[in-house]
């Protein structure tokens, strides 16, 4: 059984359709990635399923009971998009205030928390609206799972963090996983959901374009290479396996590729590279590949 | 429910308290002016310059002729006591849905084990505890004060329907402005729609009942059933006004719940 589960959701504001027909599900001991760009629906999903907003047709589940019950949150840990947390509190007070909430699951992993995101007692000991926006958010996150949470909600949960706290961060999500916790990570950084997950739903404009595993949703990607060699460029770089389009000028080539790359990198063993860059893969470019494939446009 | 409770009580404590001491501070002060001066006397003259039709309506009307007593009673219908009670009812109402919904708290926090009745039920626990404590603070101000500079003592009676009736008119005006608030995402807009209720009908029942052709207005406002002249100068009952004031007070809170229980947070 999921331990949360959308079928044929639908929502609507007013004209926009913030979703469209949405169904995917999360098993215990899954991260699962919710991909989108923002305003694809992925929040409003993720409200579905806490009871704070209500679907126009289909159905949520979230540990098999239907979504709005307090006790259904009882075992969930939720961290908003948008955080914006009691300012005139402590960190310390906050995270007591919200631990108090659900006395028969105390705060067992908040020090371990703490320490994994470097959260200092002198941090906690401030008023949260003096806090840097980093570190708020890091505190959003101790609250959403300082009671070891069954089923964890993230929506945008890296937003504001230092790549080392991220790395900390994604080491904690897979440990929760192992542990058999359902985790929804909502994101619109391909990277990130990359990094952690092992199945994705992509979303856009409240239409679920695909529902995949990692491994395949790596396979559409058309990744960007940029180099630069010493001399001129050979010219037989669209030629190769898995180059999808070249664009030399000079001493300068730039490269898309899909899938398999190591026969390009063979080539360029062979060759005398200056510089060479393989920028970051872009949400964009998963929904070109998704378009295409549908017939759409992107 | 107690975690909720705990936390508007740290959140509002201060605003509660200083409300309170204000209004205490403000009946004390009546009770001195009353005292150690001869209000009356200079009243009198200065209604005697006035037009006669004037000097009717405003010594009959507003103060129900000038005596020791209808001046301390007029120490709570006068605007500063009724704008004490007006604001916690108005800014508790405004905070309680529409105040956190702009602040963006009210996902996270309704994103824990919490129903929403719960959520609505302590915001209401903690308003009227909190009116009620600024109607006591209010109340002991005009007994500790009439003590201190020796006027004639109200029957506890009369002070304490006095305090149902102050008590009853705020949680009206807390009603009608959570009503306001379960359907509003700006606190700002709230609070100015609840003061522009609590203005209009003050305003309507003052110039009704000096000025006939507004008259028949005033049984629809809410301050023609806040009565403390009658209370304490006639030793009129309160079953009527307080009746009135609850029902008002009762239908904005199921206003305020029918909206609140569907409408999409936040």
């Amino acid at each position: 059984m999921p331990a949360l589960e959308v079928t044929e959701l639908a929502k609507r504001y007013g004209r926009v359709h913030a979703l469209r027909g949405v169904s995917f599900g999360v098993e215990p001991g899954e991260v699962f990635g919710y991909l989108g760009p923002n305003g694809a629906g992925k929040t409003t999903t993720l409200r579905i399923l806490l009871g704070l907003v209500r679907a126009d047709r289909g159905t949520a589940r979230l540990l098999d009971l239907p979504p709005g019950r307090p006790l259904s949150r009882e075992r969930v840990g939720f961290l908003p998009g948008e955080l914006r947390l009691h300012g005139d509190m402590t960190g310390r007070a906050l995270l007591d205030h919200f631990a108090r909430f659900r006395p028969s699951r105390p705060p067992v992993l908040r020090e371990r928390l703490l320490a994994a995101l470097d959260l200092k007692a002198s941090d906690l000991a401030r008023r949260v609206k003096w806090l840097s926006h980093g570190t708020k958010q890091k505190v959003g996150l101790v609250v959403a799972l300082q009671h070891d949470p069954d089923v964890v909600l993230l929506d945008e949960p890296t937003t504001g963090l230092d790549p080392l706290v991220q790395q900390g961060f994604r080491d904690l999500v897979r440990e929760l996983a192992a542990r058999g916790r359902a985790i929804l990570l909502s994101s619109h950084v391909l990277s990130e959901v990359e990094a952690v997950c092992g199945r994705v739903a992509v979303l856009r404009a409240g239409e679920l374009l695909a529902v995949e595993g990692i491994g395949a949703l790596r396979a559409r990607l058309v990744r960007r290479l940029e180099v630069r060699f010493r001399g001129s460029a050979p010219a037989d770089l669209a030629a190769l396996p898995g180059v999808t389009r070249a664009e030399v000028a000079g001493a300068a080539a730039t490269l898309w590729l899909k899938g398999d790359v190591n026969p390009l990198l063979r080539k360029l063993a062979t060759c005398d590279v200056e510089h060479l860059v393989f920028p970051e893969p872009q949400l964009e470019d998963v929904f070109l590949d998704l378009y295409r494939g549908r017939g759409g446009e992107a | 429910m107690r975690n909720l409770l705990r936390r508007l009580l740290a959140r509002h404590a201060a605003f509660v308290l200083a409300s309170g001491l204000l209004l205490g501070g403000f009946q004390w002060l009546i009770s001195a002016v009353v005292a150690s001066t001869d209000v009356t006397g200079a009243l009198d003259t200065l209604v005697q310059s006035l037009p006669p039709m004037m000097q009717t309506m405003v010594s009959e009307q507003l103060f129900g002729g000038f005596s020791k007593t209808s001046l301390l009673a007029f120490g709570w219908s006068h605007p500063i006591a009724q704008a004490l009670g007006a604001a916690v009812a108005i800014v508790l109402a405004t905070q309680a849905v529409a105040g956190e919904s702009e602040a963006g708290t009210l996902e996270l926090t309704l994103g824990q084990p919490l129903s929403r009745g719960c959520y609505l039920a302590a915001q209401v626990v903690f308003a009227l505890a909190a009116i009620a404590f600024v109607t006591l603070s209010g109340l002991a101000g005009s007994v500790g004060g009439g003590r201190v500079y020796g006027l004639a003592p109200f029957p506890l009676s009369a002070l304490a329907r006095l305090g149902l009736d102050y008590l009853a008119m705020q949680a009206a005006l807390f009603g009608v402005t959570l009503m306001f608030s379960a359907f509003g995402r700006e606190g700002g807009r709230v609070a100015l729609l609840g003061f522009l209720c609590a203005l209009v009908s003050y305003l309507v029942q003052v110039i009704g009942t000096m000025w006939e052709a507004w008259k028949p207005l005033v049984p629809y406002t809410l301050h023609a059933y806040y009565v403390p002249r009658e209370i304490l100068v006639e030793g009129a009952g309160v079953a009527r006004p307080l009746a009135t004031l609850l029902a008002v007070a009762l239908a904005g809170l199921l206003a305020a719940w029918a909206r609140f229980r569907r409408r999409d947070l936040p």
